[in-house]
C-alpha cells in the first residue's frame, strides 16, 4: 500500500468516525434519553476528536508529501 | 420512534416557533420566538442532516478524485468545522434536557414517582410542588441537585451513575434516597421568604436547627414523595 493509499484510508477513516458521531448526536437531539445523552458523551465525542486528529494528520503528511509544507 | 414523535422532531426542525406554538394552550409573549433549547434542538438537527450530506459528498470526491485541493477543503468543512457545531448544540441540548422530569422519568423505575407529581389526588411534597408550580420547570433536578456550580457537577456525576446502575441493572429495589435530604435545597428557595420565617410552624426557636439541618424539614412536611414499597410495586 503506498502512501497515498494510506492517506485516503486514513481519510475515509475520518469520515465514518464523524458519521457515526454525528448520528449519535441526531440521536440525542431529537429523541434525549440519558443513556443516549451519555454514549454521545464519552463514546460520540471522543470519535469526533479522533476524527479530526486523523484528518489534521493524513492532510499534514499529504501537504508533506508535495512539499507543501 | 413513534410516528408523533417523528412529526414533533421535524416540526421542531422546521419551526421553532410552530412547535412551541402547537404544545402549551397558555398564552405566549408578544414576538414569542420560541426557547433556547427549541432553537438549539432545531438548528443541530439542521446541521447534522446537513453534515451528513456533505459527510456524503467528501467520501465521494475523494474516492473519485484523491486528495485535491477542493476535496480537502470538504473534508475540512465536513470532518472539521460543522461538526463543531453539531457537538455544541447536541451537548447544549443534551446537558438541558436531561434535567427535565421527562428526562428522569425515562427510566421506568421512576414512573411511580413521575406518576405521583401528575396525581390530581396527590398530596406529597413533590406533587404538591409540580402541580402548583412552585418549581417552574426541571422538577426533580432543582430538588436533588445542590446549588452552585459544585452542585450542578455533582448532581450530574451522580446522573452518571444512575444511568450506569439502571443500564447494568445493578440497582435494588425499593429505590432510596442516596444520601439524607439535605434542607439547604429547601432553603435554597424558602429559606429567605418571609412566609416561611414568619410561619408559626417555623418556631423562632428551632429556626437555628433547621437552619443547620439538625432538623430535617421533612420531619413535618414529608413525605416528599409515596411510600417507597408502593411506589416499587407499582
Amino acid at each position: 500500500m503506498t502512501g497515498r493509499d494510506a492517506r485516503g484510508g486514513l481519510l475515509r477513516l475520518a469520515i465514518l468516525l464523524t458519521a457515526i458521531f454525528d448520528v449519535m448526536a441526531l440521536v440525542v437531539l431529537v429523541r434525549n434519553r440519558p443513556i443516549a445523552f451519555a454514549i454521545f458523551m464519552f463514546l460520540g465525542q471522543p470519535l469526533f476528536l479522533a476524527a479530526v486528529i486523523i484528518l489534521g494528520g493524513a492532510m499534514l503528511a499529504d501537504l508533506r508529501a508535495k512539499d507543501l509544507l | 420512534m413513534s410516528g408523533r414523535e417523528l412529526a414533533a422532531a421535524l416540526l421542531t426542525l422546521l419551526s421553532p416557533l410552530a412547535a412551541s406554538a402547537a404544545e402549551d394552550t397558555v398564552p405566549l409573549p408578544h414576538g414569542w420566538l420560541g426557547t433556547t433549547s427549541q432553537w438549539l434542538q432545531g438548528l443541530g438537527l439542521a446541521f447534522g442532516l446537513t453534515n451528513l450530506v456533505l459527510l456524503a459528498i467528501a467520501w465521494r470526491n475523494l474516492r473519485q478524485s484523491g486528495l485535491t485541493p477542493t476535496v480537502r477543503g470538504w473534508l475540512l468543512v465536513a470532518v472539521g468545522l460543522v461538526p463543531l457545531m453539531v457537538a455544541f448544540m447536541s451537548f447544549a441540548h443534551g446537558l438541558e434536557s436531561s434535567a427535565t422530569v421527562a428526562s428522569c422519568g425515562s427510566c421506568h423505575v421512576m414512573t411511580p414517582f413521575v406518576e405521583d407529581l401528575h396525581d390530581p389526588k396527590s398530596v406529597t411534597l413533590a406533587a404538591t410542588h409540580f402541580k402548583n408550580r412552585y418549581i417552574q420547570e426541571k422538577h426533580c433536578y432543582e430538588c436533588h441537585s445542590d446549588y452552585g456550580l459544585t452542585g450542578t457537577l455533582s448532581a450530574k456525576l451522580a446522573g452518571l451513575g444512575h444511568v450506569w446502575r439502571y443500564t447494568t441493572a445493578s440497582y435494588t429495589l425499593p429505590i432510596t434516597i442516596a444520601h439524607p435530604y439535605s434542607n439547604t435545597r429547601c432553603l435554597e428557595c424558602h429559606g429567605a421568604s418571609q412566609k416561611f420565617r414568619n410561619s408559626p410552624g417555623h418556631p423562632k426557636g428551632e429556626m437555628p436547627n433547621l437552619m443547620a439541618g439538625t432538623l430535617s424539614c421533612l420531619v413535618c412536611h414529608g413525605p416528599a414523595h409515596p411510600p417507597q414499597t408502593q411506589a416499587a410495586s407499582q
